[in-house]
Formats: C-alpha cells, sequence, structure tokens
C-alpha cells in the first residue's frame, strides 16, 4: 500500500483554521434564538398550497355539535326543491292585502272609513296640551293633569291653538280634572308701563309687578297692541280688586 | 363543497329567489357564500322585504287616516333599510378583524335575507293585525300587539341571520368563538339602532286625537313609552 503524502505544514494550518471555524459556524447556529414566525401571505398573494403555521394556530376546532349542525346544513343545502304554489299564494295574498287596505281606507259608513268606523275609535290620549270643551262656552287645555280656561279668543289665537283640535266631550269627562290656573293673554301698549289682563273682553289692570308674579304671569305672555286700541277695550275689576281706579294707557 | 350549488338546477326569477330563502334558507345561505347571482339576491330581497314592509305600515297607519297609512308605508321599509346600513359596517369589520372570509356584499345579503324574512313574518301577520285594527278600538292594545309582532318578526330573522352567519363561515375556524360572540353584540346594537330609529321617524301609528303629523318631535324614547303604553292598558297609570 503506499503512503498518503504528508501534508505540509501551510496545509496542516488551513485544515485546523477550517476545522475550528466550522466548529464556530455549527455552535453560533446552535445558540441562535429560531427565526420568527413568517406573517400571513397579504390577500393580493396567491395562496400557499399549505396554510402557513400561524393560521393554524388560532384555528378553532368543531365540536361534535357543531360539525353535524354544518354537515346537515351542508346536506340540507344540495337537497331539490319541489315545486309549490308558494310563489302564486304570495301573489294572491299581497294582492288581497292591498285591496282590503284600499277598501277600509275609503269613507264608506257615514264619511268615515271602516278603519277608523268604531264609535270609540276616536278615543282620546290625555296629554299635555289636549283641547276640551264640554256642554258651555268654556274651552280648556289640560296640563299636568289640571285643565286650565283659555279666558279669550286672543288668549286661544295667541296661544297657537286650532279650532279642529278642540275635543267636544261630556261635562263629567271634564269634572274628572282639577281646576288649574285660567290662561290669560296679557296687553301692553308701546306709551304706557302698565299691563292688562283680558278677560271675557275686557281689560283687568295689574297693580304692579309682585301682583304680576304672584298671578303665575310670565312676560312671554304679553302681547303689544297699539295704545289706542287697548284704550278701546272696556275696563274690568282691576287686579287685586282693590287697586282703585285703572290707569288709562 | 364550494361551487356545488351553482350545479343544482332550480327556477330563476325574483320570486323564486324569495321562495327559496323561504323553503330552503340553507341553500340560499349556500348561494351567498358560493357568491351564486348575489346581485340577483340582493334586488329580490329589496324589492319583496319593501313590499311586506309597506304593507305593514299601511296597516298600521290606517289607524289614525288614510295620510297616516301612505307615510307608515313609505317610513317602515325606510327604517329596516337605514338600519342596516347604519350597522353593516360594523358586521363586516368585525368579521374581517376576526378573520371571517366574507366579503361586503355577501355581509350585506345575509342582513337583507334577515330583513326580508323579518318582512315575511310581519307579512304574515298582516291579515290578524287588519283584524284588531277594525274590530277593537283600543290604541294602547294595538300599539303593544303591533310590537309584539314587530318582536316575533325580528327575532325570527335574527335566530336566521345567526344560522346563516354560522353556515357561511364555517370553515374560518379562526375567531369563530369570538365571532359568535359579537354577533350576539352586534345584534343587540341593531335592536338599539332600529329602535332609536324608529322613535326618530315615529309616528306611525298615530295617536288618536292628533292631528296628522309625518314626523313628531324628539323627547321621550321609545322604552319609556313601551312602558308607559302597558302601565295604561293594565291600568297601572294614564299616559300624559
Amino acid at each position: 500500500m503506499s503512503q498518503a503524502p504528508t501534508p505540509s505544514p501551510e496545509e496542516l494550518i488551513l485544515a485546523m483554521l477550517r476545522d475550528v471555524l466550522g466548529r464556530q459556524e455549527q455552535e453560533m447556529r446552535l445558540a441562535a434564538k429560531p427565526a420568527p414566525p413568517i406573517p400571513p401571505p397579504r390577500a393580493s398573494t396567491p395562496a400557499p398550497a399549505a396554510p402557513p403555521l400561524l393560521y393554524e394556530e388560532g384555528a378553532e376546532p368543531l365540536s361534535p355539535a357543531e360539525a353535524q349542525e354544518i354537515a346537515e346544513f351542508n346536506e340540507l343545502a344540495v337537497r331539490p326543491l319541489p315545486s309549490s304554489t308558494l310563489p302564486r299564494t304570495l301573489r294572491l295574498l299581497v294582492a288581497g292585502l292591498v285591496v282590503t287596505l284600499i277598501l277600509i281606507n275609503l269613507p264608506l259608513f257615514n264619511s268615515l272609513a271602516l278603519a277608523r268606523a268604531l264609535p270609540d275609535r276616536q278615543a282620546l290620549i290625555i296629554r299635555d296640551g289636549l283641547l276640551l270643551k264640554g256642554s258651555g262656552p268654556e274651552t280648556y287645555v289640560l296640563e299636568n293633569g289640571q285643565k286650565r280656561w283659555i279666558s279669550s279668543l286672543d288668549a286661544f289665537d295667541h296661544y297657537g291653538y286650532q279650532w279642529d283640535e278642540v275635543h267636544l266631550v261630556e261635562d263629567t269627562f271634564l269634572h274628572q280634572f282639577r281646576d288649574g290656573r285660567p290662561l290669560h293673554v296679557l296687553l301692553k301698549c308701546g306709551g304706557s308701563p302698565h299691563i292688562h289682563r283680558l278677560e271675557n273682553d275686557q281689560k283687568r289692570w295689574i297693580k304692579d309687578i309682585p301682583t304680576f308674579l304672584a298671578e303665575g304671569h310670565v312676560w312671554e305672555d304679553a302681547r303689544f297692541v297699539s295704545c289706542g286700541e287697548l284704550r278701546r277695550i272696556p275696563d274690568g275689576a282691576p287686579i287685586p280688586p282693590d287697586a282703585g281706579p285703572p290707569p288709562q294707557p | 363543497m364550494d361551487t356545488q350549488t351553482r350545479s343544482i338546477p332550480r327556477p330563476h326569477g325574483l320570486l323564486s329567489e324569495l321562495e327559496l330563502l323561504l323553503r330552503n334558507r340553507f341553500r340560499f345561505f349556500a348561494e351567498i357564500r358560493d357568491g351564486v347571482e348575489l346581485p340577483h339576491k340582493i334586488q329580490a330581497m329589496l324589492l319583496y322585504s319593501a313590499i311586506s314592509l309597506a304593507l305593514y305600515g299601511a296597516v298600521m297607519g290606517s289607524e289614525h287616516s288614510v295620510w297616516q297609512a301612505l307615510a307608515s308605508s313609505v317610513k317602515l321599509p325606510l327604517l329596516f333599510l337605514i338600519t342596516l346600513v347604519v350597522c353593516l359596517p360594523t358586521l363586516y369589520f368585525f368579521n374581517t378583524i376576526l378573520e371571517a372570509s366574507l366579503g361586503l356584499s355577501q355581509n350585506f345579503a345575509l342582513l337583507l335575507a334577515a330583513i326580508t324574512m323579518t318582512a315575511v313574518v310581519l307579512l304574515a301577520f298582516v291579515p290578524v293585525s287588519l283584524f284588531f285594527l277594525i274590530t277593537t278600538s283600543q290604541y294602547q292594545f294595538y300599539k303593544l300587539l303591533n310590537v309584539a309582532f314587530f318582536v316575533i318578526a325580528g327575532w325570527i330573522g335574527v335566530r336566521q341571520l345567526d344560522q346563516g352567519m354560522r353556515m357561511l363561515t364555517a370553515g374560518d375556524r379562526r375567531g369563530a368563538r369570538m365571532r359568535g360572540r359579537l354577533l350576539r353584540l352586534w345584534i343587540l346594537l341593531y335592536a338599539f339602532v332600529g329602535s332609536q330609529l324608529a322613535w326618530t321617524l315615529r309616528p306611525f301609528f298615530g295617536a288618536p286625537g292628533l292631528p296628522f303629523e309625518l314626523f313628531r318631535g324628539l323627547g321621550g324614547n321609545f322604552y319609556t313609552n313601551i312602558f308607559a303604553s302597558l302601565g295604561e292598558l293594565f291600568g297601572f297609570f294614564t299616559v300624559r
């Protein structure tokens, strides 16, 4: 057997260096941290053949009940539909309902539609602002469970009420409500410091501010008219009645 | 399963879509998942839910006047549609964040399917509502009866939405449980938005004794009004 040629010192040194470098590289690889997970692919990139590990980690397995339910859904989804009369029935139902709706809204019974023909269909919702009138001439407005007398036509107009909003009711219905403070309109003219309350087509002079406030009035209720117009309205008793003769505006 | 539904023959037409939803909602959902004729489906559902809701609205408004009937027949479909549009982005982004593979149009179709189901159930209640409209005169009773019909129809619609969502996202297992919980939260949100919008668009019935008004001033809320109506109906107090 022929002996292998003896390596030269340079070759020996190179071999040793390669050996050391190789071992160091191996040690470094072992000591290194694991590589970060691959981010999920963007929607625009083509999907890989197998989903990346990250997707699998958070996936929740189907419970047996869920799996059965989904299997049932899928089975039902491919079941063929036998023919039915459902579309025709739906068409007939819609057509019938449209005709019925038109009929019940036609004013056939003493100019009342069937939908609103029952005698107490016009039942009232008792609420603040409801206008009521009994057999007498007084008109009232409900407020906080009390009926407030609207003292004049001017007051009625001043507060923005409409006559077609007034409901005629029986007196017994009216009596169930306590009387509240009457609703007046206050009149004032620019050339006079005095303020008057219109009541039964008469103007009643309000003596001073404490009386004005004690009567529950607010400045917003005052309406400005010309002094001539105010003078033409006959005087009523002043407020309070012992206030003396009323001054002319 | 992805394209299975495409190969199953069935009649086509707007009414056929509604028929499919009513008779085999699972196939309907599968077709939404597979994207089968999605625009056609959306068109059909919009049309039939609008017709059903308009009819129901007209019955509710007939209690007051013809004008109220006309107004309610427009307002009721609007109520459902606006609620859907307001709540759709929330559902879509919930689903997207939780890695469901549904697109916006699929989410929209699924919600519209729930609304269509609600509308059709309400349509089925129309004859009953008409009967009580003609034979009773108690406003509060009639109002609460209709609220009860809405609750039943809404519950059926929401149940269908839940079922459809589970079917459509069955393949997306990641975040499935969280999606389920968020869907329930979203349904609550949907109910709140719907009831608040209903309160904003009121009146639908028109209170007796009040003139016709297209919209009523804001004030109070839906829940206190229902509570007050219950109180008056059972004689605890009078609504003022």
